[in-house]
């Protein structure tokens, strides 16, 4: 059988057509308000780009960059206990902890200088998973361009600390569960 | 009346609007970010909205530097090249951790601490990576200070002065610091401003036993090495022997032919206090089952065993690589030099003895990090401020590189008056599929000869490895493949696992296989898409794919909190169960959608005219070569050979699912594309079954962050979606591993390159390479 030569090439070609088409086909019909064509999960179909800085694309809960320490919103307090396991499970070892000490040389169970390698995290989240305290999350802001390189890649203990309403606003899920958690162990403590 | 400086200032803005609008990238990309900067350029992010989308290949064309990912010192002499050849105004752009810091790959010996020591960076992007809608930020930050710049001073910037191209000697010579070395090196002043607290201590070989003791897979090869070898040269250490260094020769061969141990699935070594072993796992193709171990010992002060390559071929490259990390030489090798390090680095770095100059402690966490941990910068504890160190009596000076492509093959001719050609390919280059470097030797346009040159991304995983506890090196193997993240954890985890007896839960189970299974279609699309790219097709087929991609990475991002650095895998299960959206949508997505884009995918391109002239017949390599030089996975398949990791030696709970091993006869581009293709449905069908059959309950044993593995040592294989990961793991009961390697896929089957190119033009080469599918970060650990 003779086959012509570049015919599945003219029929790739349609494909690539038809990606065209679709494109304004979906923004036509997103215009007149019909249904599917989304840009997310299995029904994306049309244009597929998110108009980035003017939208941006949704952030799933668990979503993690760089870890924040939270203090409670109602009395400023920090939750941080200077327990160090966060240090401890830190793979590239960007955590520096010196613990607090009273007027009478013990240590108190609150750090007094918590400090992050920005340049050095790989944002794993382990810390945020082995906190028994949940004090140290993974913040979502992702936007931290900067022209210098210096303050902003060693965080200090006040460029750290988020409250605790924020972390409920960006988990919320998560920070429920927790809040949950730790009346429980209260209750059960009284 | 119009003042001059009104006028010019309007001639600014114009001209300042026009730059920044108008912003043509280099074309490079070093590691995990530049995936990133690759899904910014692709169809979700477009970064052509910015005039950016223009990445050009070639310095001279280009006004801005992306610096996407680890900069090497092996690297750093050619980005600043680079950056030299850049006309001005140029502006640099450090993406991601490793650019901006060292990252966390810091503390390795061939990495520098930020680009910014060699470059002037005029924008930082942080995160690590930084995912693409972070790196359009910066991109807009550096367009608001081009704006903000005024046009005549950029032009003032011209006379900067030239950056002196850093050498590679002993270590990374900086030539503005050499007069300062020089002296420093004179007066014997300290390197280290302190020294190390304690020094790793190496622990003795395990004990060898009479071969009677035998274990496994041992006995039956002792019995019949017996015959070939002095009796007194083979002894057993549980399922493994241990062969004489003067009898390996001829027991290798026996182990081959007489055996059946056709395949050399990982060659590598570990450092003792009495000895440096050489360990060997021999699979055999024909005979599913798990893989035997030989190991030969040397002196540690005169390593040196017989080399393998005759044998195996696929030992040529893993043998360099140990002679590069432990200096054990191999005798009758053809080739033997350093592969990931530069010729005249000074000492072999894999060594229990050898300290890298950011070196802290023998083990984490560093006793510096907690209760008086006060921050101390790594630059700050190095005499140079640098993450270097040199030996006693250097002096300063490295002498200019001699032309490392060997100069006597290319001028003269092959004795027929046909004059040859060297050309070297990368690291920075296109086709190259990151930092990787081809020398091929022509004869007019057909390749002679052709070496692979690798290194340009080596951040020395398997030295941190050895000091990260157990845990820790989760997140590292995500940045192993960083295509295929949760496969690298799902492998790292069962081999950890076997070792030390844990369990994993049902649900577990089911989730790692989901992961897993995705994780391969994601490599496959990328794969195909970049093969496309590579034979010149250039970005559209590589457009569609990366959207089912991004897809896949959405429901990776809900489960893990990363698209592309997941560490999503624990020891004995999975850090989370799955979020409540997570199953219906990848039901939708492996039900409807990607048997839909894979079957579009298909029509596209597989008969397509083109892209059969292109590969077909090209870079055959046939089903014997391919298991000598140890080719795994797509590459191995694509040659006839059915042996798929997850049927010869089922992990996890593969041996549940009903899928077929995908082969094809030819051995060329072609059909090494078409076993993807057949790859990424047969990972629908598995997914198709896990997703129905999934129960519910938890998701992982015990969620601990200090495990202590007894004292023992494994090599695990996996099947990765470019072939096999293995981890080898020495344990001392500690709560990190001893020997940590990683054999990695990418690495081994370059081995067969060579034999692929050899007669091929040099743009079927771009076809070859794009068809065995490589990964740098990967390649060169």
């Amino acid at each position: 059988m003779i086959r012509p030569w570049g015919l599945h090439l003219l029929r790739g070609m349609a494909i690539t057509m038809r990606h065209f088409l679709n494109s304004y086909w979906q923004g036509i019909r997103r215009r007149l308000g019909r249904p599917g064509g989304g840009r997310f999960g299995a029904g994306a179909s049309g244009i597929f780009t998110v108009q980035y800085p003017e939208e941006r694309l949704p952030v799933p809960e668990r979503f993690r960059v760089l870890p924040v320490l939270i203090y409670e919103e109602a009395t400023g307090d920090i939750r941080c206990t200077s327990c160090g396991i966060c240090a401890k499970v830190c793979p590239p070892q960007c955590i520096w902890i010196v613990q607090a000490k009273g007027e009478d040389g013990k240590t108190r169970n609150r750090p007094a200088e918590f400090t992050i390698e920005a340049n050095v995290c790989m944002n794993c989240g382990l810390c945020a998973e082995y906190c028994p305290f949940d004090a140290i999350k993974m913040d979502h802001r992702f936007e931290m361009a900067a022209t210098r390189r210096k303050p902003g890649d060693v965080l200090n203990l006040q460029d750290l600390l988020v409250s605790s309403e924020y972390h409920a606003r960006i988990h919320p899920r998560a920070a429920a569960r927790e809040a949950e958690a730790r009346a429980k162990k209260a209750s059960k403590g009284t | 009346m119009v003042r001059w400086q009104d006028l010019l200032g309007q001639v600014e803005s114009v001209a300042s609007w026009g730059r920044k609008s108008s912003l043509w990238p280099l074309q490079f990309g070093l590691a995990c970010c530049a995936i990133e900067m690759i899904c910014a350029a692709a169809s979700r992010f477009d970064i052509a909205r910015f005039g950016a989308e223009l990445f050009r290949p070639s310095p001279r064309q280009a006004d801005l530097m992306i610096v996407s990912g680890t900069v090497t010192k092996k690297m750093i002499p050619m980005i600043v090249r680079l950056f030299s050849q850049m006309a001005e105004p140029r502006y640099v752009l450090s993406m991601g951790a490793c650019a901006n810091g060292g990252g966390p790959f810091k503390e390795g010996y061939n990495v520098v601490s930020g680009v910014d020591e060699f470059l002037p960076v005029d924008v930082y992007v942080r995160g690590c990576p930084p995912t693409p809608q972070a790196l359009l930020e910066g991109l807009i930050a550096l367009q608001r200070k081009i704006e903000d710049e005024s046009y005549l001073g950029a032009w003032r910037l011209a006379s900067r002065p030239e950056i002196p191209v850093p050498a590679l000697g002993p270590d990374l010579v900086d030539r503005r610091q050499a007069g300062g070395i020089r002296a420093a090196m004179e007066k014997r002043e300290p390197q280290r401003l302190a020294s190390p607290r304690e020094l790793p201590q190496a622990r003795p070989a395990r004990k060898a036993a009479e071969l009677s003791s035998a274990e496994g897979a041992a006995v039956e090869a002792g019995a019949k090495l017996s015959g070939r070898v002095p009796a007194d040269r083979v002894q057993a250490s549980g399922a493994s022997l241990i062969i004489g260094r003067d009898a390996w020769g001829r027991a290798a061969r026996a182990l081959r032919d007489e055996c059946g141990y056709d395949y050399l699935a990982n060659l590598t070594a570990a450092d003792y206090a009495d000895a440096v072993e050489v360990v060997y796992h021999l699979a055999r193709t024909a005979a599913p089952g798990p893989a035997l171990t030989v190991r030969v010992r040397t002196e540690r002060d005169r390593a040196e065993v017989p080399s393998v390559v005759p044998v195996w071929p696929g030992a040529n490259m893993q043998e360099r690589e140990v002679w590069d990390l432990f200096g054990v030489r191999f005798a009758g090798h053809p080739n033997l030099k350093r592969i990931l390090m530069w010729e005249g680095f000074a000492g072999h770095p894999l060594r229990k003895d050898w300290l890298e100059p950011y070196y802290e402690e023998p083990r984490k966490m560093f006793s510096s990090r907690w209760k008086e941990g006060t921050y101390r910068a790594a630059e700050d504890r190095n005499r140079w401020g640098r993450n270097v160190v040199y030996p006693d009596g250097f002096d300063g000076s490295v002498p200019e590189a001699a032309p490392s492509a060997s100069p006597a093959a290319a001028s003269e001719g092959d004795g027929e008056g046909r004059r040859r050609l060297l050309v070297s390919l990368g690291p920075q280059h296109p086709s190259t599929h990151g930092v990787f470097q081809m020398r091929a030797l022509l004869e007019g346009e057909r390749v002679v000869a052709l070496e692979p040159v690798m290194g340009y991304l080596h951040r020395n995983h398997e030295k941190i490895g050895e000091r990260n506890s157990w845990i820790m090196n989760f997140p590292y193997t995500d940045r192993l493949d960083y295509l295929t993240s949760m496969a690298n954890g799902l492998a790292y985890a069962v081999s950890v696992e076997r070792l030390a007896g844990l369990k994993v839960p049902e649900r577990a189970e089911y989730i790692r296989v989901i992961m897993a299974e995705l994780t391969r279609i994601v490599n496959h699309l990328w794969a195909i898409g970049f093969l496309l790219n590579d034979l010149g097709s250039w970005f559209t087929p590589a457009l569609y794919a990366i959207e089912e991609r991004e897809l896949i990475l959405d429901l990776f991002e809900m489960a893990s909190g990363s698209r592309m650095m997941c560490n999503y895998m624990r020891f004995s299960g999975v850090s989370a169960d799955l979020p409540e959206d997570f199953l219906p949508q990848c039901r939708r997505l492996v039900a409807e959608r990607l048997p839909r884009a894979i079957d579009s995918l298909d029509a596209y391109l597989t008969k397509s005219e083109i892209v059969g002239n292109r590969l077909r017949g090209v870079g055959v390599l046939s089903g014997a070569s391919a298991i000598g030089h140890s080719a795994s996975g797509p590459v191995l398949r694509g040659s006839g050979v059915a042996y798929d990791l997850r049927k010869a030696e089922p992990y996890s709970i593969y041996d549940r699912f009903q899928f077929d091993v995908v082969t094809f006869p030819g051995g060329d581009a072609y059909d090494r594309y078409r076993v993807r293709m057949g790859e990424m449905r047969q990972s629908l069908r598995i997914l198709d079954q896990a997703l129905k059959q999934i129960p519910d309950g938890p998701v992982i044993e015990k969620n601990q962050y200090l495990l202590r593995v007894p004292e023992g040592e494994i090599y695990g294989r996996f099947e990765n979606p470019k072939g096999e990961l293995g981890f080898y793991l020495v344990s001392d009961g500690t709560a990190s591993a001893y020997r940590y390697h990683v054999r990695a896929p990418s690495f081994v089957n370059l081995s067969a390159l060579e034999e692929m190119c050899r007669g091929h033009l040099v743009a079927d080469v771009v076809a070859i390479l794009g068809s065995i599918d490589i990964v740098l970060g990967e390649t060169d650990r």
